[in-house]
């Protein structure tokens, strides 16, 4: 916005302060955990000296394996319910609400829990799934259980339990975005052809949203793997998780072998993304 | 279509139903058992009804709320800078992706790595970083900076959808009615694209105020309100933690719906639509 | 053959009760609408009350001025818009509730509604592949369609690949496919340019033809629904017009809107009665027995083989004339140039109020 500069300069000036924080702030700092997975380390100080010792103890150890079995198992499952959960609401949002009106009240309604701290929010699980929790005594109200179930809380189901309430919006944004780009056009003639709604929604709809899919299961995968505080503060700490470790390993400032684990988990997290993203061009999918 | 409703619409309103009351389960819970008397505990039943644990946020020295005041401050002091930022340089690298230019594509990739790695291996690496130059973290340039990392590359993904559906014939209009360059920015594209900068600071602002595994290792002395809160969670034993819960969400409810409010009032007075295609 | 139909804008008890009287009678109208009106919430009313009867296959024009509700009238037939009152029959058989599959119409979107995710091929196909039919099967028979439209070369592109008349031709086989008794088309040739909307009308012409079905074809062209119109109904704030041939709407107007509407006339008062005179049965000499006018030429247009010429009356009246080439050339009228507009009584065509 210089008066006299070249349009592609201003780009490049406009860009500049952005580019340089993600330089000094991102890149740099990755970069730096990169070397510092190849560093000794003694009690509480990193030893500068060339050491292939933290990453020699990840791949001999079968930690590292039950830990990335452990992740991938949340993440396969959270990822199916959250697609189901957020395809069908999506679904209802934009295909059976007609009023434009209600539709924003009702997206509204689906952000609004989001507004509550996430701590405050980790902490409300106990009054719902705790022994003397809601849930509990509505099971036992209705006479489904004797006795208070004890794994509703502290436990890997209430693990994924938060995981699902809190990524859902994740899996259902990216959704209704695509959704909201198919032509009413094409669903009425796909009604015309005397499709019925289910045919519709395999035949028509399911193979439109998939850049919406694509970029849900990111949002989803990435928030699950890179999580250490619910899993831990969820499970009781009974459950471990490679982020969990790894924030483990910090707070013991540990930080060599810390700094290894980071980079394999960056370096798996970036392949999946990076394949993913070859299925889905980003820049049309946000462009209207 | 019709006026008639397949069954569907009915089973999918009852799913929507299910779904709300999945999310707000927790919530309400909080809200509910914030208001219990002075024996009230961390479960149901609740006992008692009053709003003495709110009174006990407030008075100095309560029980069960540790620094939670001078928390509150900090975060909303870092939340609003962290908000202009994100505003005035992720407005700015957004309209530069309007032309190509050298170096776009490390914009547009080092965004998307940043918003994809997880928080904590940046937060690991900004605090590694600031080791290995023997500075040490303090809020106002580490701490801001690790919560940047997070709410500038949203900040460029909401620019890229408010691009996408503008309409660059307003501007070639401006230009050949003699606008500079400058002029058309403050007169056509500013207006046009405000309700989406609010959003951008509305982001901003949001997720420094709740952002936590960034930030952890970066604040430097001091506490922030997720901090605060985490450290709390620890010794929690008495409903204040929930009264906290309630206010902060009451908080959040009062500035996003004045944000709405100003930005609608905003739009009406000058008449602005962004026109919605119709299909 | 001689096209009869039949056109009232009043409620018809005779219409809607009982069944028509002989069998032959019974299939001489391919679409029927009883007094059909659609009214939206908050008391708007797109269609008022029309009553239609469309020979059997006959290529049908609605045509009208935006908002006239001729695209809702079409959607009401082919279930994509809900009827408030009244009745649709379709090969007798009254559709009013039927969902759209069940009507045995087909239609054809105005934006071609192409699947973007399929080829042309398989967006012919996709009625087949709904109802189960194989693989092998339903590619072969979309083929047959595909070639009809001659796009049998195109097949296996992608809709995003092809032109707008490309699509169209997809979406008319895809269309034919499901073999309709009755083809909606909403502005099918709007998004074309001119040439090309000559040439698909010449070729949506030449289907209905050979098919033998009927064609319902909504338009804001008058030239168009001229060119291709069995039956022409013209539509005005959601009330029909007039319905007849061609030639019968351009000759004989039923009121003053249509007369306008259709253009090529004038649309005179005199005496407190209306008239309509054709433009091109305008002459500018300057003495002659007759009906006369004296006018100032505003504008003078040529458009090859016609040259029009728009005047201004003395009483504020815009008149246009239509000159063939050579008589204009002959003596060519300036524009400011005040001239006589002379006609013969016998031409003057008498309007009801619209």
């Amino acid at each position: 916005m210089a008066v006299g500069v070249s349009p592609r300069t201003a780009s490049w000036l406009q860009a500049t302060p952005f580019a340089l924080i993600m330089t000094a702030l991102v890149i740099v700092p990755l970069g730096i955990i990169v070397v510092v997975s190849f560093m000794d380390y003694g009690f509480a100080e990193i030893i500068p000296e060339f050491f292939i010792g933290n990453w020699t103890d990840i791949f001999k150890s079968t930690l590292t394996l039950d830990l990335y079995e452990t992740v991938l198992r949340h993440i396969v499952i959270v990822w199916a319910i959250t697609l189901v959960l957020g395809f069908t609401v999506a679904y209802y949002l934009l295909f059976h609400v007609r009023s434009n009106f209600w539709r924003a009240i009702f997206l509204t309604a689906c952000v609004v829990p989001f507004w509550t701290s996430g701590v405050v929010r980790s902490v409300s699980w106990v009054p719902l799934l705790g022994r003397e929790g809601l849930v509990n005594q509505a099971l036992m109200g209705m006479g489904f259980i004797q006795q208070p179930i004890s794994w509703l809380l502290y436990s890997e189901f209430s693990v994924l339990l938060v995981y699902v309430n809190m990524l859902t919006l994740a899996m259902l944004g990216p959704i209704a975005n695509s959704m909201a780009k198919i032509s009413p056009s094409v669903i009425q003639a796909a009604r015309d052809q005397g499709a019925t709604e289910w045919q519709t929604i395999v035949e028509v709809i399911i193979p439109l949203i998939k850049p919406g899919i694509v970029v849900g299961t990111i949002f989803v995968v990435t928030a699950v793997m890179g999580d250490g505080f619910i899993v831990k503060s969820m499970s009781g700490n009974q459950v471990n998780t490679p982020a969990g470790a790894i924030m483990n390993e910090i707070n013991a400032l540990q930080y060599p072998p810390a700094a290894a684990k980071s980079v394999l988990m960056l370096v798996i997290v970036l392949l999946f993304v990076g394949t993913l993203l070859r299925f889905v061009d980003i820049r049309k999918e946000l462009a209207r | 279509m019709g006026k008639r409703r397949p069954v569907s619409y009915y089973l999918l309103s009852l799913f929507f139903a299910a779904f709300l009351l999945f999310l707000y389960g927790p919530m309400i819970c909080v809200y509910l058992l914030s208001f219990q008397g002075p024996e009230g505990g961390m479960s149901f039943p609740m006992r008692g009804f009053s709003t003495v644990w709110f009174e006990t946020l407030f008075k100095p020295g309560g029980r069960g709320v540790g620094d939670i005041h001078n928390s509150f401050f900090r975060s909303m002091r870092m939340a609003a800078i962290v908000a202009v930022l994100t505003m005035l340089i992720g407005v700015a690298a957004g309209m530069s992706f309007r032309r190509r230019y050298p170096g776009a594509n490390f914009v547009f990739y080092s965004a998307i790595t940043s918003m994809v790695v997880p928080g904590i291996l940046v937060g690991f690496g900004i605090s590694l970083a600031l080791n290995v130059l023997g500075l040490r973290p303090d809020w106002w340039y580490s701490g801001i900076g690790a919560q940047l990392t997070w709410s500038l590359p949203f900040a460029l993904l909401i620019m890229f959808i408010i691009m996408g559906r503008f309409d660059r014939s307003y501007e070639e209009a401006a230009t050949d009615l003699g606008a500079t360059s400058r002029q058309r920015f403050q007169y056509v594209i500013l207006p046009l694209i405000l309700p989406g900068i609010i959003g951008i600071m509305m982001a901003g602002f949001t997720s420094s105020y709740e952002e936590a595994a960034r930030g952890a290792l970066n604040i430097g002395t001091g506490n922030t309100m997720p901090m605060e809160l985490t450290a709390l969670l620890g010794a929690a034993t008495t409903p204040v933690m929930f009264a906290i819960g309630t206010l902060t969400t009451l908080f959040m409810f009062v500035t996003v719906i004045g944000t709405l409010l100003i930005t609608m009032s905003l739009a009406r007075r000058r008449q602005l639509r962004l026109v919605a295609q119709p299909a | 053959m001689k096209i009869d139909v039949d056109f009232n804008s009043k409620k018809v008890a005779a219409d809607t009760d009982g069944p028509a009287a002989s069998p032959e009678a019974a299939m001489k109208y391919d679409v029927e609408m009883v007094s059909v009106s659609k009214v939206y919430d908050g008391g708007a009313k797109a269609v008022d009350e029309i009553s239609l009867r469309i020979p059997k296959a006959s290529y049908c024009c609605l045509l009208g001025p935006s908002g006239c509700g001729k695209t809702t009238t079409l959607r009401m037939m082919a279930g994509h818009e809900t009827v408030s009152d009244g009745d649709i029959l379709i090969h007798n058989r009254n559709i009013t509730d039927a969902p759209p599959a069940e009507r045995g119409t087909s239609m054809m979107f105005q934006s071609y509604a192409l699947f973007p995710h399929l080829s042309a091929l398989d967006n012919v196909a996709f009625s087949l592949k709904l109802k189960g039919v194989k693989k092998a099967e339903r590619h072969a028979q979309a083929m047959e369609y595909l070639t009809l439209v001659q796009m049998e070369a195109l097949a296996h592109r992608m809709p995003g690949q092809l032109s707008g008349g490309q699509q169209q031709r997809v979406a008319l086989a895809r269309s034919l496919i499901t073999r309709p008794k009755v083809l909606l088309l909403d502005e099918p040739l709007s998004a074309l340019d001119p040439f090309l909307r000559v040439m698909m009308r010449t070729e949506l012409k030449r289907i209905q033809t050979e098919l033998g079905i009927t064609f319902v074809h909504v338009t804001h062209s008058q030239e168009e629904a001229l060119a291709l119109s069995d039956v022409m109904v013209v539509m005005n704030g959601g009330k029909i017009m007039q319905a007849g041939t061609a030639r019968e709407v351009f000759e004989t107007p039923g009121n003053s809107f249509v007369a306008k509407f259709i253009g090529g006339h004038n649309v005179i008062e005199r005496d407190g009665k209306t008239f309509s005179i054709r433009a091109d049965k305008c002459r500018l000499i300057e003495s002659a027995g007759g009906q006369q006018m004296v006018a100032t030429v505003t504008t003078v247009e040529y458009q090859g083989s016609q040259v029009r010429i728009n005047l201004r009356s003395d009483s504020g009246q815009d008149l246009t004339t239509l000159l063939s080439d050579t008589r204009y050339f002959d003596d060519p009228p300036k524009r400011g140039e005040r001239v006589i507009m002379s006609w013969l009584a016998e031409d003057e065509w008498p309007l009801a109020a619209a």
